[in-house]
């Protein structure tokens, strides 16, 4: 199977680990910004790193994250300001000396002494923030607490670095003002200007070599802000798309566990009071009331129901086929209120699917005999995590000779068998797994497989074969005499 | 498991890179598989949209009217088996009854995708 992360874990690299301490420098950071857009289930950082080169054919740069964001980022890529093909990133896990998660780049051009560079890294944490006040009655507003290091840690020295806190809503309620940092500042520590904060400028900020930097210098920022939209967690998403060669259509079917991750309602749900605030189109900002969902083009016959069946509140504007592989902005349109209104706290499970002509997604490779499908990972959420995802691809009965290329590298793969309608030996069933999925995880999973024409002939020959049996049983019924008395 | 200088100089040789003296034992190129599953990725990924799309043996537009008539003549062909002789060599019997069966098993193949169940 092959694999599009961009991450890889090497092995040759855990034996380097403690080697990283006592190392001499090649690159110096002459400035690092990190801009952090804040969210609600998902967090944006943007880290830019103006690197200068301090020995000739210098082209591999280390990236450190702290321990409690390495194991928040979800989503990591990096690349040289100004291009836009994304850099080969090698994860190399715990550094024990340091306690920072390690990761290396390689630029495309090694750079000569003096050379400088622009590197941005950007990377999506989940689970990064939390409700703050933990609990919110139905007409009050929703608050988040994000949580992070003041310092942005470099196995290389850094001359200036700062941090920019942005947050989507104006209302910032407050925020860490750092104490102890004069060692790298004369200015004011923080600044707020309208919804944004920034941290810096700190100057000559050491490589951390090791663990005393963490514990002796770095600190903990906290900032609470209004956010305006409900926090929505997939908790866990179950998509199960059929290949159908007779029928020419490929069925995508979601099973969603939806969670409110907002503060949780205090009191009872008041039917009065929701009503009144759609009345007057003050709805809370933590009720999630209803939802737009950007579907695939050329799809029809969406279907949405939960446990007490059909949920008949929804419209779709479908959108017209567009060709294979295109990297078309056309969507479907999905509008959909849940069967009730989801407060903070409360979940609702569904199912969302829809049928699409296979002739969208699939094509013939003549040379190698093959059928190339690509099937897309998710339909996004806004804003949401996905935390636990079952991705399952239904081939064709009789299909060989499978081979599947999902995006990212999934954390189980399997292929097992499954038995549906008209099936007699079952159909091959590729079923990846994953965790943390966020919005910046789109992609298509490709499949290979081979279907020769007699394959295509199971289905017609079972029921025939089923039929044949039925006929048997009238030509032996016509030849038995079960009359009592002659 | 501490690496001494040597190892990262070993290391770096095994994968054909430069080892500097006063480099960092990270920096080391990638290694080869990683760059090779990435261009596998995107050379399926421009395969995949440059051959011709899924086209089925039989338009799926044609699939009602097809279930239509090879349903009425299974049944057509179900109602003459009921009506043929018995007979010491069944050769008519079983001829009518493979051929209704036959084109029953692609009807109701057909039928279930005219009707959205798509097998």
């Amino acid at each position: 199977m092959a694999g599009h992360w961009g991450i890889q874990f090497s092995f040759v690299a855990l034996i380097l680990f403690v080697k990283l301490v006592s190392a001499e420098h090649s690159f110096e950071n002459t400035a690092i910004v990190r801009t952090v857009d804040l969210g609600g289930s998902l967090v944006h950082v943007t880290t830019t790193y103006a690197v200068k080169a301090l020995e000739d054919d210098s082209s591999i740069y280390t990236i450190a994250l702290g321990e409690d964001e390495a194991k928040k980022t979800s989503w990591m890529q990096a690349k040289v300001k100004g291009q836009t093909v994304p850099l080969q990133l090698e994860k190399f896990g715990l550094s024990p000396n340091t306690g920072a998660f390690l990761y290396a780049v390689e630029f495309p051009k090694a750079l000569k002494a003096n050379g400088t560079a622009n590197l941005v890294v950007e990377t999506v944490q989940t689970h990064a923030t939390y409700p703050w006040p933990k609990t919110a009655a139905q007409n009050e507003g929703q608050s988040l607490k994000y949580e992070a290091d003041l310092f942005i840690l470099s196995p290389y020295p850094t001359l200036v670095q700062r941090t920019k806190i942005k947050s989507q809503f104006p209302k910032i309620h407050s925020y860490t003002t750092p104490e102890g940092v004069d060692a790298f500042t004369l200015e004011s520590p923080v600044t707020k200007s309208g919804a944004t904060l920034t941290y810096g400028p700190y100057n000559n900020i050491p490589a951390f070599t090791n663990k005393d930097f963490t514990k002796s210098q770095q600190k903990r920022i906290a900032v609470q802000y209004e956010y305006g939209n409900p926090i929505l967690e997939i908790t866990r998403l179950e998509r199960a798309a059929e290949i159908s060669h007779w029928g020419a259509n490929l069925n995508i079917q979601d099973n969603v566990w939806l969670h409110n991750a907002g503060p949780e309602l205090k009191g009872h749900f008041s039917r009065l009071e929701y009503q009144s605030q759609g009345y007057f189109r003050r709805v809370a900002p933590h009720t999630l009331s209803s939802l737009s969902l950007h579907l695939p083009a050329g799809i029809h016959d969406v279907y949405f129901y939960d446990l007490n069946g059909n949920v008949s509140t929804s419209h779709i504007r479908y959108a017209p086929s567009v060709p294979k592989g295109s990297s078309s902005n056309h969507f479907s349109l999905f509008e959909f209120r849940p069967r009730y209104p989801v407060m903070g706290g409360w979940n609702y499970s569904f199912t969302l699917g829809w049928d699409a002509p296979l002739a969208d997604y699939a094509g013939w490779d003549k040379e190698s005999g093959k059928y190339i499908v690509g099937i897309p990972l998710q339909t996004l959420y806004p804003g949401a995590v996905v935390d636990e995802a079952e991705v399952k691809i239904i081939l064709p009965e009789g299909a060989s000779d499978i081979k599947f290329y999902p995006p990212f590298p999934a954390i189980e793969n399997t292929i097992s068998n499954y038995i549906t309608y008209l099936d007699t030996t079952g159909r091959p069933e590729i079923t990846l797994q994953y965790q943390q999925l966020t919005d910046r995880h789109v992609g298509v999973i490709y499949v290979e497989y081979r279907v020769p024409f007699s394959a295509h002939l199971k289905k017609p020959l079972a029921v025939a074969t089923a039929l044949i049996a039925l006929f048997a049983l009238a030509f032996t019924w016509k030849r038995v005499d079960t009359r009592i008395q002659k | 498991m501490a690496a001494e200088f040597d190892d990262v100089c070993l290391c770096a040789r095994r994968l054909h890179a430069p080892c500097h003296a006063s480099s960092s034992p990270l920096l080391l190129p990638l290694p080869r598989t990683t760059v090779s599953v990435m261009a596998s990725y995107e050379s399926i990924a421009a395969l995949h949209k440059n051959i011709p799309a899924f086209s089925p043996y039989i338009p799926v537009a044609v699939l009602p009217y097809l279930a239509f008539i090879l349903l009425s003549v299974t049944f057509g062909l179900t109602f003459y088996f009921s009506t043929i002789p018995k007979s010491t060599f069944p050769v008519h019997e079983v001829s009518v009854a493979s051929l209704a069966s036959i084109l029953g098993g692609f009807g109701v193949v057909a039928l279930f995708c005219s009707v959205g169940v798509y097998v």
